[in-house]
Formats: C-alpha cells, structure tokens, sequence
C-alpha cells in the first residue's frame, strides 16, 4: 500500500515538472534589429518574453551596417530568426530573395486586414507578402504656437498649403534676427525625402521611378515646393546653417524655440515633451500646394523573416502577435509609438494628446515608395535627389535641377 | 654547401609564420579582390565574369577621377603640414626635461582619441551655431560672424585638415624625436664648437641625419592620407554635392551604397596601383638622393 506521503509527494513532483516543462523545452529566438528602431523593439521584444515562453534574443546593429549584415548573413548561412529594418530595403530584399514568404500566414490574419495600406504596399513582390509593419514612423509638420502668437498668427491655425507656410514664415521672420521661419536639412537626402517629398505627393507628383521606362518627378508638385523653398532660401526665412546640414540638426534645431514651422517626424514629439517641456507646439499633416491636399512619408520598420531562420514558425507566430491589439497597444501605444494599424489611432493611451492622434492617423494618408536602388537614389551623399533640391533651392535653378535628377534617377532604376 | 643549404633552411623557418601571415591575410584577400573585380557582383548576391568591363567604367567615371584628384589634393596639403609642425614641435620638445616631457604628452593626447570620435568633436566644435570655435574666432574678431564650414568644399577641405592636424601631429612629433635623441650628442656638440648657429645645426647636423626617419614618416603619412575616409564621411557626408568624396568614400558608396560589389573591388585595385606606384616612386626618389 502506498502511504498518502508518498503520493503527495509524487503529486508535487509532477506538478513541478509541468509547470517547468515548458520553459525546459522552450526555445529562443534571434532578431536583429537596427539602431534607430532598437528603443521601440525593445517594448514589443520584452512585452512578447514576459508572456511568452520562447524568448527572443534582440541584437542591435548600427543602421549603415544593417543591409551589408543581413545581406552577408544570407548568403553564409548565419542569419537571425527575425529581422527588423528599415521598409525602403523591402524590395532590393524581396527581389534577391532573402525573405520568406507569409503570404497565406498574414492574409488570413484578421489583424493584418487593417494594417496601414503603405505596410502591406512596401511588402509585397509578386502578388506576394514577405514582411508586416513593425515600428513605424511617419512625417508631420510641427508649428511653434508661441512664435505664432507672437507674429500675430492664429497659434490653433496651422499652415494648409506650401504658400501658406511660406506667408506664415515670413511674419515669424520678422520677430528677431535669430527667429527663423522654417527649416530644413538642406544637404540631408532622407531627412528630406521622409519630409519634402510629401508635400510634392500631396500636389499629385510621383517622385521615384520603379524602373528604367517608368516616369520620375511627374506633376507641378515638385517644381511648386521646390519653388516656395527657394524663395524662402532667398528672403533669409531659413537659417544658413540649413544648407550644410546633413541632419546633425534635423531632430533638435525645432526643440531651440527659433524656429516656426518645420517638417519632421513622430518620433520628435517625445523628444519635444521631455526636452522643450514649455514649449507650445502643434502638429499637422504635411500640406500640398492646394488647401485639402496633404501627405506623410510612411517610415519607420519593417519585421521579416530572413531565409534559413531555424525557427520558422515560431517566428511566424511572433509575427502574428505583434499584429494584434495587445502587442500594438500595450507594447507600441503605451510606449507612445504609432501602431501600424491606423484604426487604433484613438486609443486610451494617445487620448491624453490630440497631437499624438493626428500622428499616428498621418500613417493612414501616407506613402512609401516601391523602388529598387532607393539608397542609390535617395540616401546617398550623391544622390540625385539631394543634388536636385540643392541645386534647386541654393542655386535657384529649378528647371535645370528637375530635369537633370529625373534623367539620373531614371539611369539608376534601369540598372 | 651543406652549411649554405642549412643556413638557408634556417632562414626559411625563421620567416616562414611571418610569411605564412601575410599570406594568409593579404595576399589571399588580395587575389579575391582582383577576382571579384572581374565580376558584376552584388552586395545582394548573384554576379556573373565580365572581364574588364569595370575597369573601362572606371575610365569613363568621371566622379572617381574627381574624388581621387581631391584625395591627391588633400595628400599634398596635409602632408607637409603634418610632417613640418611635427619636425618643429620636435625640436623644441626632445630635451628630456619634465616640461617638455609634458608638452609632448599633451601634443600626443589627440593621437589615442579614435578618429571617428575626433571628427565628431571637431564636426560640433566647428558648427555655425553652437561650435566653440566660430565662437572664439568671433571673439578674437578675426570673423565677424560665424562661418557656415561645410557650406563649401573649400571651407570644409580646411576643416577637415585642421582636424586631423590637430589629431595627428603629435604620432610625427613623436617619431621625429626619437630620431633627433638618437644622434649622438657629440657630433651636435661639435657642431656647436665649431660655431655653428642654431639653425645651422638643425640644417646640416640634425635634418640630414633624421633624413631617414623623416621620408619614412612622410611615406606612411601620404599613404595614410591617400586613404582618407571616416574624417569625411563623418563631418562632410561628401558634401557639397559629392565634391569633398575622397577616393575611398566612392569606393564605399558604390560597394555599400549601391551594392556594386564588383565595380567596388575594380575601384580599390586601381587605388591600390596608384598608391603602390606612387610609394615606389618616393622610395626611389629617396635612394637617389641618399646615393648622390
């Protein structure tokens, strides 16, 4: 017979094993994720291990380094179970194919039906699906309420078109010699391109090229914008400095409460609270030549599962999760980042500031351009685009800058 | 015979792991550069032999002949300077005397500082709005207002040197020294019996006997030069519009930027040749001078 102690005691010993069996054959994934996307990650990566019981081990890789990482990594064999990284390399990476394929996973998931429509663009090749929208960003213009009120300005109206802000920089110029306008990075391609080229997509152009016979900077929209910058170049409604910056100032230049109106992105209002705390400031979306017409650059991250991850579906159903309202609320909101799903915009968390609202409703009326050699394009030091908007606004030779950068872009996309 | 044979066997031993690394570590990457240079390969994958089709693109490209022109430019800007004020710290400092024990310590300090971090300092220190050296220029009214640095590549050329001047000078000072306090005294203080001036003796005794060290450091100091790339890349970004790309900030933007891989590889072999024919040439020039 065997005594009541004894089954206790086996009772509490099975009991104890299957409350730690699961972590003994738990199992641990990888993700490398880039710099600039490395602090949002991280809230989604902790909030997935602290309720899961295969953890993810993060790894954050400067963000010039991520492409020639993750491609060398393909090609040896030695990639991560999931990959994070900037959305403008989804097509260069979906072409040579490193990604896999979750078109039946992603179209069956409910969640992924109201994901931004700029996410699901950017990640699809072929009539199929390789990636879902991780930690996004978006453009916004931010106006300085205070300098409003004090050129005389309405601080709750913000500028609706291109002419409007160039009328609304010209008052606040007027209040001191160390007061300016407007800014922008002028020597920055992507700074420009994440806040500039909206304003020209807003008009109606198309600015980037898909291919060698496809049309690059169509439309009035980019001549007008061009247009309105450099004359604000010229009546000295932007500081000098602007036209050497390479983005060093891009972020921080606005927090110094001498600027008006600036185009930048969501992650400045964060900043903006905790660095400018007396600082009264608005955000709308970026405008276009005619009342009505506004855009956004949809940025930020993507997260893919690289080919030969030896945790595959694992890594699909992190992917799953971070789609739903938990992940997106509790991991992304809470932590005052934009969820990829546009209807969540309102939220309890984002309710407390109206501004953060208009933010993350920015990614809803957004693009992101599908091209290949986006960063031969755009990004470079030499790119086309950042020569074309130098040449243009510093140099005042508009047409000649057009014409010149839609030739090379075209170049570049027949390569 | 047998000694010979054995004498050159020892030899072999004695270089072979030196020789077994430069192998390994040069002469194999080396061969894999050429070999990819051969091809059209991607930083994505896939490239197929093309022969030298990228090297008749490097002839036709005009942005790399630019770049390497305004390295070359750089190379004969800096290099004097370097090689000068360090000569003349040197001689003021190679007395080994606690105060210019100090004094070379303090020049040295910049050389430890990686140069990737010494760019960064001097990209905030030179800033138009709140860079402290705009503001002492300002100050000291030798400017009457706050120069935008990189707004011009002229202006961001000077940047760039005055901050590696700063950084380097103190490696050249260093080596100049030890060649200066290894000449023997006696023949300085002969010098000096015989009535020689200072500048004479530093004229006919010292430079002439540091000859060696000096061309050495001036070598390794163009080379350096020739292959100038973090200073740029952090504080010009290439900028204005690709004027101030040094040779290899093209060959990194075209490997990594534009994924050519193979164009890339094309690229550094020629900068490869240029630098090795030119090194040849100073080493030659040198032997010369030293036979006559």
């Amino acid at each position: 017979m065997i005594k009541r102690s004894t089954c206790a005691a086996f009772a509490a010993l099975l009991l104890g094993t299957a409350a730690f069996a699961p972590s003994a054959f738990a199992d641990s994934m990888t993700m490398w994720v880039r710099s600039s996307g490395a602090n949002a990650a991280a809230h989604l990566v902790d909030l997935w291990n602290s309720t899961h019981p295969d953890k993810i081990e993060l790894t954050t890789i400067p963000d010039t380094q991520m492409v020639t990482k993750l491609a060398t990594g393909v090609q040896a064999g030695e990639v991560p179970d999931l990959v994070s990284f900037d959305l403008i390399y989804m097509p260069d990476f979906m072409k040579a194919g490193f990604l896999e394929d979750l078109t039946a996973e992603l179209k069956a998931d409910p969640d992924f039906a109201s994901v931004a429509k700029a996410y699901v663009d950017i990640a699809t090749y072929q009539g199929k699906l390789y990636g879902a929208g991780f930690t996004p960003d978006v453009s916004i213009l931010v106006w300085n309420k205070d300098l409003f009120k004090k050129a005389g300005l309405d601080p709750d109206k913000p500028p609706r078109t291109i002419g409007e802000i160039h009328e609304d920089a010209k008052k606040i110029r007027a209040l001191g010699p160390d007061i300016y306008g407007f800014y922008f990075s002028g020597a920055c391609p992507g700074c420009n391109i994440f806040t500039t080229s909206p304003m020209m997509v807003a008009a109606g152009s198309k600015i980037l090229p898909a291919n060698g016979n496809d049309d690059a900077l169509t439309g009035d929209g980019v001549k007008e914008v061009l247009e309105q910058f450099k004359e604000m170049w010229n009546e000295g409604l932007i500081p000098k400095s602007a036209q050497a910056d390479s983005g060093a100032n891009f972020a921080s230049i606005f927090k110094t409460g001498k600027i008006g109106i600036q185009g930048t992105g969501g992650f400045l209002l964060s900043e903006l609270k905790h660095d400018a705390p007396n600082m009264s400031f608005g955000v709308t979306f970026l405008p276009g030549v005619k009342e009505g017409q506004v855009s956004s650059f949809v940025g930020g991250d993507v997260v893919a599962i690289p080919k030969g991850s030896k945790h595959l579906e694992l890594a699909k159903a992190f992917i799953a999760w971070e789609l739903t309202d938990e992940a997106q609320l509790e991991g992304l909101a809470k932590n005052n980042i934009l969820p990829s799903r546009p209807e969540l915009a309102d939220n309890k968390y984002f309710a407390a500031d109206p501004r953060v609202v208009v933010t993350a409703k920015a990614i809803g009326i957004g693009y992101v351009p599908w091209v290949y050699h986006f960063a031969d394009m755009v990004n470079s030091d030499s790119s086309p685009w950042i020569n074309m908007l130098q040449r243009a606004i510093f140099d005042g030779d508009v047409d000649g800058a057009i014409t010149e950068a839609r030739q090379k872009m075209k170049d570049i996309a027949s390569e | 015979m047998r000694a010979r044979r054995s004498s050159q066997l020892q030899g072999w031993l004695f270089t072979g792991p030196a020789l077994l690394f430069v192998a390994l570590f040069v002469l194999v990457p080396l061969g894999q550069l050429v070999d990819t240079s051969l091809t059209d390969r991607s930083l994505l994958g896939g490239g197929r032999f093309v022969g030298f089709d990228n090297y008749l693109r490097i002839w036709r490209d005009a942005s790399f002949w630019r770049a390497l022109a305004f390295t070359a430019q750089y190379t004969i800007v800096l290099t004097p300077i370097l090689m000068g004020l360090g000569y003349a710290l040197a001689l003021l400092t190679f007395d080994n005397t606690p105060l210019k024990r100090l004094t070379r310590t303090i020049v040295f300090v910049p050389v430890i500082i990686g140069l990737s971090s010494s760019s960064l300092l001097w990209f905030w220190l030179l800033d138009e709005q709140v860079g402290l050296f705009n503001k002492l220029l300002v100050d000291l009214h030798i400017l009457r207002e706050p120069i935008v640095w990189f707004v011009s590549a002229d202006l961001a050329f000077w940047a760039v040197v005055i901050s590696i001047t700063w950084k380097v000078v103190g490696f050249g000072m260093v080596l100049f020294v030890s060649g200066i306090q290894s000449i023997n005294p006696d023949i300085i203080e002969a010098a000096t019996m015989d009535g020689a001036s200072y500048w004479s003796r530093v004229r006919l005794v010292i430079l002439p006997l540091t000859r060696r060290i000096v061309l050495l450091t001036t070598l390794v100091s163009a080379i350096g030069s020739m292959l100038a790339f973090d200073q740029f890349y952090i504080m010009t970004s290439g900028a204005p519009r690709g004027q101030t790309f040094t040779a290899v900030y093209w060959i990194y933007q075209n490997s990594f930027v534009s994924f050519r891989l193979g164009y890339g590889s094309a690229l550094s072999v020629v900068l490869t040749l240029v630098i090795l024919v030119l090194s040849a040439l100073q080493i030659a020039l040198t032997a010369r001078s030293e036979a006559a």
